[in-house]
């Protein structure tokens, strides 16, 4: 704002006077950029900390489906909880050949989720001389351990079985409920030499959820002559957190799992296959890689080139923006929304007939009665329709007003034409 | 440090060893390679911290007229500066080609010229010129941002200016007529000249003719030396658009029109902006000063959103004058505003001064009474005719109280308002 003292003034208009010019040097220049740039360094560094310190004192969890450090519904950890508090010492792996070297005689050996496992992987897995637990196994592992008990042809419903059988881990349980595929002993069960499977929780279509059996595999070292135990279950739905308890789930798992002090529990990755072909990489040539390489350097060399700004942007004062027909338009809305026809054919009725009043000479103050004379001799009308019209009931609904404001306008044009 | 496209070109030539050596220690070599061209490059160019800049700019400019903005650039240092400035100015100062590519010799200067086109009425403020100085390769080079302040008045259009001719010529015909139709106190007696086929029977002054061989009228002409006091309302009701511009921009044009014309029929014109305070005044300025100096004191007014003080601006009134003047309101002729802030004052006005009240209507209302095509549409229409009907309920409150009500469309609030001006000079009531 400027204020023009009273006598004196100085304005003058037109692009002829120079204003006092001003001159700089860049000495501060750098001072300035560094101090604009301290903020946003400043919260790049306390980002940076604050992702490290989460980092390090979020506990390590895992999304592994039955991992024992998987506290999502699909993982191990309620049951992994339990046995470590029940004494039971629990060492989780996900290499066959850390879990070789942890299980030995005295020691049981879960596996779980096993599919695609080799023969010799499954077969050195039996011969540590560990008691052996089987969670979903893979038929690999299944076959190499035994030929007694099989994948049953067909799966069984998911309804809740009871054990039925002579394994007192099982008849401790009581009942069991499982969406496995289900284990039968197999053809091969008629041999003698050892002893027989002891199939439990088994459905009306023949199929068991549990089985007990002695391995085919001795130890390695031969430290005895006989087979390890084998306890195999067909899911480990029943382990999860989410279903440990229902119905003896839990009861089966840490019986299943604490019969020795050492659990060694084994979720086998997914092993590569080896004859897996290259794939699209065999069919580029050799420098497609290296091309690759170069063209993401030359991207971020053209990304440096276009991104840098010829200077800072101005920023612009705008002004206020009401359109002045807001508060029109705002009333029509509220018009509408109380349905008011009454007062919309009113203020219609108004503003015609202060026009054709205007236009006819009638003075301000004049009553009904003389606009409509006036009216209805300036357009030959009958004096009730020109009445109805001006002063009639309001209108009842939207057709009604719409009729009545078009009748208006037609009555104004021919006041207009006279 | 800043790279440019041939640093990109360099990039891109290495595609040529990787691809023949496959290999990716070619692509770490050559871009190292390139990085290190780069720094080299940079190191060479010429610091823009060596360049000292000097601005000159017009001191105001009218809105649409073109005027220019000049940068000299003078290189301090002891290299060739090659490279490109840019002078940067906000939007509405309308700097097209802002971007000088520069060479200048160590210790010589270039002068950059910007060509302003404004399109908004405002105090314009620089931003800071930008220099980009390239090494001799032209690969890459330095970048300096240096604020250089520097402030462009762009002044109101004034574009109801064509409306003067044609009531200069009106107002000299008042002038010399022979007698004014209205032969109230405020007209003055001229002079006595012979009458001519036209006159008014009513001016012929019998006691000359009588001395005379000829019939003898006498002649008046309009006061002079008359107060005008334009008032611009700026507070919220100011703020709101009619057509593409807020209501002030009209009222402003309006206001220059008719102080033009005042004071080119002998009057003084003073020039009052206010909301709740005095933001502007033009007082005292006179003959061919005066226009300037009210452009230049409403290029700077902007809406403010209160509440006009109608109490003070009655105040700030009667500190000025004393002796009866014409005092002309550009506000608006809003229902409530006028009920509940004019009305109360309007009385201490009209009794001492001959007050006009000068409001811009809305081309969209207007509109929106035409509107038949929807109940939506009948609705609107019957809302902008209750509002027309409550602006005429004003203006006959305000006629009541005494004063005249100029209410126009944007475009011709200036002329009408001129009109209802120079009707009141001939019929002498100011």
């Amino acid at each position: 704002m400027t204020t023009t003292a009273p006598t004196s003034v100085t304005t003058t208009v037109g692009p002829t006077t120079p204003a006092a010019a001003p001159r700089t040097t860049a000495a501060g220049a750098l001072r300035s950029r560094l101090r604009s740039w301290r903020w946003p360094v400043a919260g790049m560094l306390a980002l940076l900390l604050a992702v490290l310190v989460t980092s390090v004192l979020t506990p390590e969890r895992s999304l592994t489906r039955f991992a024992p450090d998987n506290p999502e519904p699909t993982g191990g950890q309620a049951l992994a909880q339990v046995l470590m508090d029940q004494g039971v010492d629990v060492t989780y792996t996900r290499s066959v050949a850390e879990a070789i070297g942890a299980a030995g005689p005295g020691t049981t050996l879960l596996v779980a989720n096993d599919y695609g496992m080799a023969d010799d992987v499954a077969r050195s897995l039996l011969e540590t001389g560990a008691t052996i637990a089987l969670v979903a196994p893979g038929a690999t592992l299944l076959a190499a351990a035994t030929s007694e008990v099989a994948h049953a042809q067909q799966s069984p419903d998911a309804t809740p079985t009871t054990a039925g059988c002579t394994d007192p881990d099982a008849r401790a349980a009581g009942t069991l409920t499982s969406r496995g595929g289900g284990l039968e002993a197999s053809d091969a069960s008629d041999d003698a030499s050892s002893s027989a499977p002891v199939l439990c929780f088994t459905s009306d279509a023949g199929a068991s959820h549990y089985a007990v059996f002695t391995s085919q595999v001795l130890p390695a070292d031969e430290s005895a002559s006989t087979g390890p135990v084998v306890r195999a279950l067909d899911d480990a739905g029943p382990l999860t957190n989410e279903q440990i308890t229902t119905d003896g789930a839990a009861t089966l798992g840490l019986r299943m799992l604490g019969h020795e002090d050492e659990l060694v529990w084994l979720i086998p990755d997914r092993p590569v296959a080896a004859a897996e072909g290259g794939g699209m990489g065999d069919l580029l040539p050799p420098w497609a890689g290296v091309l690759f390489l170069q063209l993401v350097v030359l991207g971020i060399v053209c990304a440096l080139w276009r991104g840098r700004r010829l200077g800072p942007l101005v920023a612009e004062d705008l002004p206020v923006t009401v359109p002045s027909s807001e508060t029109a338009l705002g009333r029509g809305r509220l018009y509408r929304r109380a349905r008011a026809w009454g007062h919309a054919a009113a203020a219609l009725r108004a503003g015609a007939a202060h026009r054709m009043a205007a236009r006819l000479g009638v003075p301000r103050s004049a009553g009904a009665p003389t606009m409509i004379d006036a009216v209805s001799r300036a357009t030959d009308r009958p004096t009730e329709q020109v009445a109805g019209l001006l002063y009639g009931p309001p209108p009842a609904d939207d057709a009604d007003l719409a009729r009545l404001a078009i009748e208006l306008d037609q009555l104004e044009s021919e006041v207009h034409r006279a | 440090m800043v790279i440019t496209w041939r640093a990109a070109a360099l990039t891109a030539l290495g595609i040529v060893p990787v691809v023949l050596t496959a290999s990716a220690g070619a692509v770490l070599l050559w871009s190292v390679a390139v990085l290190v061209v780069c720094v080299v490059d940079a190191l060479l160019a010429a610091s823009p911290r060596a360049v000292s800049l000097e601005r000159t700019v017009a001191r105001a400019v009218r809105l649409t007229e073109a005027t220019t903005s000049v940068v000299v650039v003078t290189n301090g240092s002891s290299r060739a500066l090659r490279g490109i400035a840019r002078d940067a100015w906000p939007p509405s100062a309308g700097a097209e080609d802002n971007r000088h590519a520069l060479s200048v010799p160590p210790g010589e200067s270039v002068r950059l010229t910007t060509r302003l086109v404004p399109s908004r009425r405002g105090d314009r403020q620089a931003g800071s010129v930008t220099l980009r100085t390239v090494g001799p390769l032209g690969v890459a080079g330095r970048q300096l941002s240096i604020p250089l302040p520097g402030r462009l008045r762009v002044l109101p259009e004034f574009a109801s200016r064509k409306h003067l001719p044609s009531r200069l010529a009106r107002l000299r015909e008042m002038d010399g007529r022979a007698a004014v139709q209205v032969r109230g106190e405020g007209t003055e007696f001229d002079s006595l000249r012979e009458y001519v086929l036209g006159d008014d029977v009513r001016s012929i002054d019998w006691r000359a003719s009588a001395r005379s061989t000829d019939l003898v009228v006498r002649t008046w002409r309009p006061e002079r030396d008359r107060r005008v006091i334009l008032v611009l309302d700026t507070a919220r009701t100011s703020a709101a658009r009619v057509g593409d511009q807020p209501r002030l921009d009209a009222s402003i044009e309006a206001a220059l029109l008719l102080g033009a014309l005042a004071s080119k029929a002998g009057d003084r014109v003073e020039l009052l902006a206010f909301d709740r305070t005095v933001r502007s005044r033009v007082v005292g300025a006179a003959g061919p000063r005066l226009l300037p100096a009210l452009a230049d004191a409403t290029a700077i007014l902007q809406p403010v959103l209160v509440e006009t003080d109608w109490p003070g601006l009655v105040g700030a009134i009667r500190e000025r004058v004393s002796q009866r003047s014409l005092v002309v309101l550009l506000s608006t002729l809003d229902p409530s505003a006028v009920a509940n802030g004019l009305l109360p004052v309007v009385d201490q006005l009209a009794s001492l001064h001959t007050v006009v009240l000068a409001s811009v209507s809305d081309p969209e209302v207007a509109a929106l009474r035409a509107g038949r095509g929807s109940a939506a549409e009948i609705f609107d229409a019957a809302a902008a005719e209750r509002g027309e009907l409550e602006r005429l309920a004003a203006t006959m409150v305000l006629n009541r109280h005494g004063v005249d009500v100029v209410s126009a469309l944007p475009d011709d609030l200036a002329p009408r308002l001129a009109d209802t001006y120079l009707a009141l000079k001939a019929a002498g009531r100011l």
